[in-house]
């Protein structure tokens, strides 16, 4: 059972929607299936990680080999990293498929079950072949779901995010290859196991051209200011359940992506674009949290929010010291909750009003208090509300970044400043004013209730209990950081 | 017992919100007004007991909940701590919070939202009680933080129209400025003291470790976050504006939680400003700033709760005067008294706004002296109080605050001080005389005011006559108990009982003066507010200061959010990725030129392959 778990979690929506496509369900059985596969994968991850030793590095590895010829292996495991975004993947997946309840195009189920495959995949796998497969693999289900059932512009709009993300990839591909070739010269045989690749010694300047191929792919995915522009045009033209797994999942595999691959194979290298990029993410805070502002598009302004606190959970890990280290991480968990809360709102409020576009609301707070308090808990926490999780994270990278130096750390403080405006003036125009009388505002039904409370316990917990979720991913943090410290002598 | 007295609001308030949020139309007076008042009568009780353990002899009580968070050297536990400085705001808060929920089980009656307000109401006290209870800077921090956003929610508590939902986001937007501040104090103090552990005790036992630089930079950011709770210049605007909730909720702003708290912060980090006396004296002169100039602001408004507010504002001067001047008990001794007039004042303010079917205009107002004889004589006590009247509790507190200010040498200061109090008693007593005394066409039926509305000024109007003297000092024939009692790390300045006397003497007279010139503009004929002079029209208009932050803030912020949406994303980084497109378009329609189907091209390209192929092997590779 222990042995193949991670196969099992990785595959089964796949073979789910393989078995259901083969008997062509009906979208009755498909919506009953996907659920099913989703909610088994959540109890198989839950098993796992009740049986997962924090102090144990990466565990549950499975190896076979694949591509024997070019040294490609199935090679997966899981660390607390890794933990932390699968417990994320499969605690939503659930939920969103309530939210898809009356959805009835078949080709939506089949790409929601390919899509968890993909991220599962990606965060698992150890072997840089397998990670791109299965990195490609993500953002299939994206393309297809903004292009074929998105709104606005969303045929163009799916081509800019995909083309935007290809170009990242490639870099990142040729990135992977030629670390495979130099493995080669050096071993004579070839292989792209992570831990045979970390041990390659690169010259500082292959090492820095190496490293810019896979940082240039995770900075557009998180995305970076400067890169960021498929993300407000995506996000707006997708369909609820890809915004939610593309702000919470999607996004911070950037930053997984840079902890897992970055830190293994070229840590001092990341020392010498540490302030490139901390530069960088300190500008995004602001830059999107400004952008926001005036945007009237609920779902585009919550793509540039995202990409503010995107760029501040980036800017923790570039900060490299344990405080700055644990909100980041903490904070992808906690800021995917809310994220995916708020899109789901988000979603909620379009399937009401047939319309997310802030000047035709208002008024919602009189006539659908439920629906308000979720509307509004979910804005709150994302502003870092204290007693959800969020508030921790942002204060723990506020504290690390005094802990690198007094200014970075005055303008990582903004980062309390920065979400307000925009927030706030956001439920002013959504939830509050005169209600419209012609209007029927619906408040929440059950079915709508059972699907947000999970997001709404697990952020009050998270924010008023932190030290025990954090207990997860503790050691693995300070064993890291002392290897990376060890390294490089830290980032400064 | 410290953890129930936090825990109570806080899960009082979360039954309520379910109950509420269960079914939003059922109509559950009884149990929301059971629940809803019910704690906090609990936790006055329970805070009366954990003073009287501490009169008894007990340094501190400690009370440790769980591990919160446990990250390199900070760990934080959810725990609290009372010594006899948190212990005697405890006891304040509750027992005037507790009468403000009663008050409010009468105001807010028939209110359709009458269960999510008590839910909130009892939030924001949990939250102030946390802030005090707090052991260590993160949980006070927490406190102070969720304080914010309690008032956000009460003050746009009236949520359809619009402009009060402006008022909430400026009171929280307002004081996150100030948080802004608070968390870089909390983040440097913490970075400084690194691996010595991060509760008020353990901080106060290594502060020395601290060099003076960094610890006045941790002084004045602490102090951002007091300036934005507690309505200092530059961070008050949100104040005036916070009128826009429920009464109570005014009441117990103004009282018992939220303004008081940048008060309670400084005093309660006394042992660093002790060190940094030259933050100290910038936090005096902000106080002196805001005192007057709120002064100058009541003197020319004419909505009786805007009035207050200004004067809240003016009184939370003086008491950074105090703490800023080192005399941190005089600064809570004044916080105390003027928890019982301003709550009593605030009360009887939203009586007569009832009992006028909801008019705030004083100058709309008149002769209610008759017609509302106990709202009339509770107010009057608290108005003597407030304008410094012996003996009543004001007196006793703002005196020793000008004292200390004289004896301090900071005589400017001291002049501001005794100037403003000319001013407070003036502008108290005309919102008085104009209300109660002024003649008055107005015969319309009044409202009746329940038990519980009127029963609680009572309660208050004995307080605010005789609290003071808990605290009357040795020149006046007392012990200054309660400065005793607190046991602050105080600045001493000596003064002989003479110059005491002379000082009491003076302020008295100028409340007085106050008293007579409002006696004789007010009391008769009403003398409405009017822009006839320029000055009086940047007084009226607040000195314009909202519009100097609309135009030098909120609109440069928008402006660049637009910047960015017209210019930068699109011209600037998009141009660059469509650059890319265009490029491999012209280069399509390029190279499909080539391919055109004509034979005569395509004779051309074989003839120019194949020289070059030839000119390559010839003289490239030599192969002839």
């Amino acid at each position: 059972m222990m042995d193949n778990i991670l196969t099992n979690i990785i595959f089964l929506p796949l073979f789910a929607a393989v078995v259901l496509g083969v008997f062509r369900a009906d979208t009755k059985y498909l919506k009953i299936g996907a659920m099913l596969s989703s909610v088994a994968t959540l109890f198989l991850v839950l098993f796992m990680t009740y049986n997962f030793d924090p102090h144990a590095g990466m565990q549950f590895i499975k190896i076979s080999p694949w591509i024997q010829n070019a040294g490609i292996s199935y090679f997966v495991g899981v660390d607390a990293l890794s933990l932390v975004i699968l417990l994320l993947i499969s605690l939503l997946m659930p939920p969103l498929y309530i939210y898809m309840y009356h959805e009835k195009r078949k080709g939506y189920w089949y790409n929601m079950m390919l899509l968890q495959t993909g991220v599962s995949g990606a965060v698992l796998s150890l072997d840089m072949m397998l990670f791109y497969l299965f990195w490609e693999t993500m953002l299939l289900p994206i393309f297809v779901m903004i292009g074929k059932y998105g709104n606005g512009l969303h045929r163009y709009n799916s081509m800019k995010i995909v083309l935007m993300t290809i170009l990242g990839s490639m870099s990142m591909l040729f990135s992977i290859m030629y670390i495979g070739y130099i493995y080669f010269e050096t071993h004579g045989i070839w292989s792209f196991a992570l831990n045979d690749l970390a041990s390659i010694d690169f010259n500082a300047q292959t090492s820095i051209w190496l490293a810019s191929g896979f940082l240039l792919a995770f900075a557009i995915k998180i995305p970076l200011v400067g890169f960021h522009t498929w993300m407000a045009p995506a996000y707006g033209s997708a369909p609820t359940p890809a915004v939610v797994i593309m702000s919470s999942i999607m996004a911070k595999l950037g930053i997984y992506g840079i902890w897992r691959f970055g830190y293994s194979l070229f840590d001092s290298t990341l020392s010498y674009y540490a302030p490139t990029i901390i530069t960088l993410a300190l500008i995004g805070l602001l830059y999107y949290a400004i952008r926001a502002i005036t945007e009237l598009h609920l779902r585009r302004m919550f793509a540039y929010s995202s990409g503010s606190h995107l760029s501040l959970i980036a800017l923790g890990l570039f900060l490299g010291n344990i405080y700055a280290w644990s909100g980041s991480l903490y904070f992808i968990a906690t800021h995917a909750l809310a994220s995916a809360g708020m899109f789901i709102v988000i979603g909620l409020t379009y399937k009401r009003f047939n319309t997310v576009y802030l000047d035709s609301l208002g008024g919602i707070a009189s006539k659908a208090p439920r629906f308000s308090f979720f509307f509004a808990f979910f804005a709150l926490s994302i502003a870092g509300l204290p007693g959800t999780g969020g508030f921790v994270a942002e204060l723990l990278i506020i504290i690390g970044a005094f802990k690198v130096n007094f200014y970075i750390g005055v303008a990582t403080a903004t980062t309390m400043l920065s979400a307000m405006v925009y927030i706030f003036w956001m439920l002013q125009r959504a939830l509050f004013g005169t209600a419209n009388n012609e209007r029927e505002y619906e408040d929440l039904s059950f079915r709508e209730m059972i699907m947000l409370l999970p997001l709404v316990v697990l952020l009050i917990a998270t924010g008023v209990m932190p030290s025990f979720f954090m207990q997860i991913f503790d050691p693995f943090l300070v064993s890291t950081l002392e290897a990376f410290t060890l390294n490089s002598g830290g980032v400064k | 017992m410290l953890s129930l007295i936090v825990v109570i609001p806080f899960l009082s308030a979360l039954l309520m919100a379910l109950v509420y949020l269960a079914d939003t139309k059922a109509d559950r007076y009884k149990f929301y007004t059971i629940v809803g008042v019910g704690a906090p009568m609990i936790i006055t009780v329970l805070s009366l007991m954990v003073g009287l353990e501490l009169v008894s002899g007990e340094e501190t009580i400690h009370n440790t909940l769980i591990n919160w968070l446990s990250v390199g050297e900070l760990r934080i536990e959810i725990a609290f701590m009372a010594d006899r400085l948190s212990a005697v705001m405890i006891a304040f808060i509750t027992f005037i919070a507790t009468l403000i929920h009663i008050y409010a089980a009468g105001y807010m009656r028939g209110d359709e939202a009458y269960g999510k307000f008590f839910s909130y109401f009892n939030l924001f006290m949990g939250s102030m009680l946390l802030l005090v209870l707090a052991d260590n800077p993160i949980m006070m921090f927490i406190g102070w933080e969720l304080v914010g956003l309690s008032s956000y929610l009460l003050i746009g508590f009236y949520h359809t129209k619009s402009s009060n939902i402006t008022a909430a986001n400026k009171a929280f937007i307002l004081n996150r400025v100030g948080d802004f501040g608070f968390i870089m104090g909390i983040s440097l103090l913490f970075i400084s003291l690194e691996g010595t552990g991060f509760t008020f005790e353990s901080i106060k036992a290594n502060i020395a470790m601290i060099d003076n630089e960094t610890l006045s930079l941790i002084g004045l950011l602490l102090f951002v976050g007091a300036m934005g709770k507690s309505a200092q210049i530059p961070l008050y605007v949100w104040l005036p504006d916070a009128m826009a909730g429920p009464t109570p909720v005014s009441a117990l702003i103004h009282a018992a939680t939220m303004v008081t708290a940048g008060v309670y912060m400084v005093a309660r980090y006394s042992f660093l400003y002790i060190e940094i006396p030259d933050i100290g004296l910038f936090i005096a002169y902000i106080g002196a700033a805001s005192a007057l100039f709120a002064a100058i602001i009541a003197s020319y408004q004419s909505d009786i709760k805007k009035i207050l507010a200004y004067s809240t504002m003016s009184q939370l001067g003086y008491m950074f005067i105090a703490v800023g001047l080192g005399a941190y008990s005089s600064g809570i001794f004044h916080v105390f008294t003027h928890a019982f007039f301003k709550a009593l004042l605030f009360m009887g303010a939203g009586a007569i706004i009832i009992a006028l079917h909801h008019e705030q205009n004083i100058f709309k107002m008149g002769k209610l002296k008759e017609r509302l004889p106990l709202v009339y004589i509770t107010m009057f006590i608290a108005t003597l109080a407030i304008s410094g009247i012996p003996p009543f509790a004001g007196f006793f507190s703002k005196d020793a605050i000008l004292v200390n200010a004289f004896a301090s040498g900071h005589h400017l200061i001291w002049a501001i001080g005794s100037f403003t109090a000319f001013l407070t008693a003036f502008y108290m007593f005309r919102l008085l005389f104009t209300v109660f005394h002024a003649d008055s066409s107005d015969t319309k039926e009044l409202a009746s005011l329940p038990n519980s509305m009127t029963r609680p000024l009572v309660v208050l109007a004995i307080g605010s006559a005789t609290v003071g003297f808990l605290g009357v000092n040795e020149a006046y024939g007392g012990s200054s108990w309660f400065n005793n009692f607190l046991v602050l790390p105080d600045s001493a300045y000596h003064i002989s009982h003479t110059t005491e006397y002379l000082l009491g003497a003076l302020n008295v007279s100028l409340g007085l003066i106050g008293m007579f010139l409002a006696y004789k503009m007010f009391a008769i004929n009403k003398l409405e507010v009017k822009e006839d002079a320029l000055y009086k029209k940047v007084i009226i208009n607040k000195f314009y200061i909202d519009e100097l932050y609309v135009f030098f803030i909120v609109k440069p912020l928008l402006f660049l959010s637009r910047l960015i949406a017209n210019v930068l994303d699109p011209k600037v980084f998009d141009a660059f990725i469509n650059l890319n497109v265009w490029t491999y378009r012209k280069s399509a329609v390029i190279f499909a030129r080539l391919q055109n189907g004509k034979v005569r091209y395509y004779a051309l390209y074989i003839l120019i392959g194949v020289s070059s192929m030839s000119y390559y092997m010839l003289f490239k590779l030599g192969l002839m």
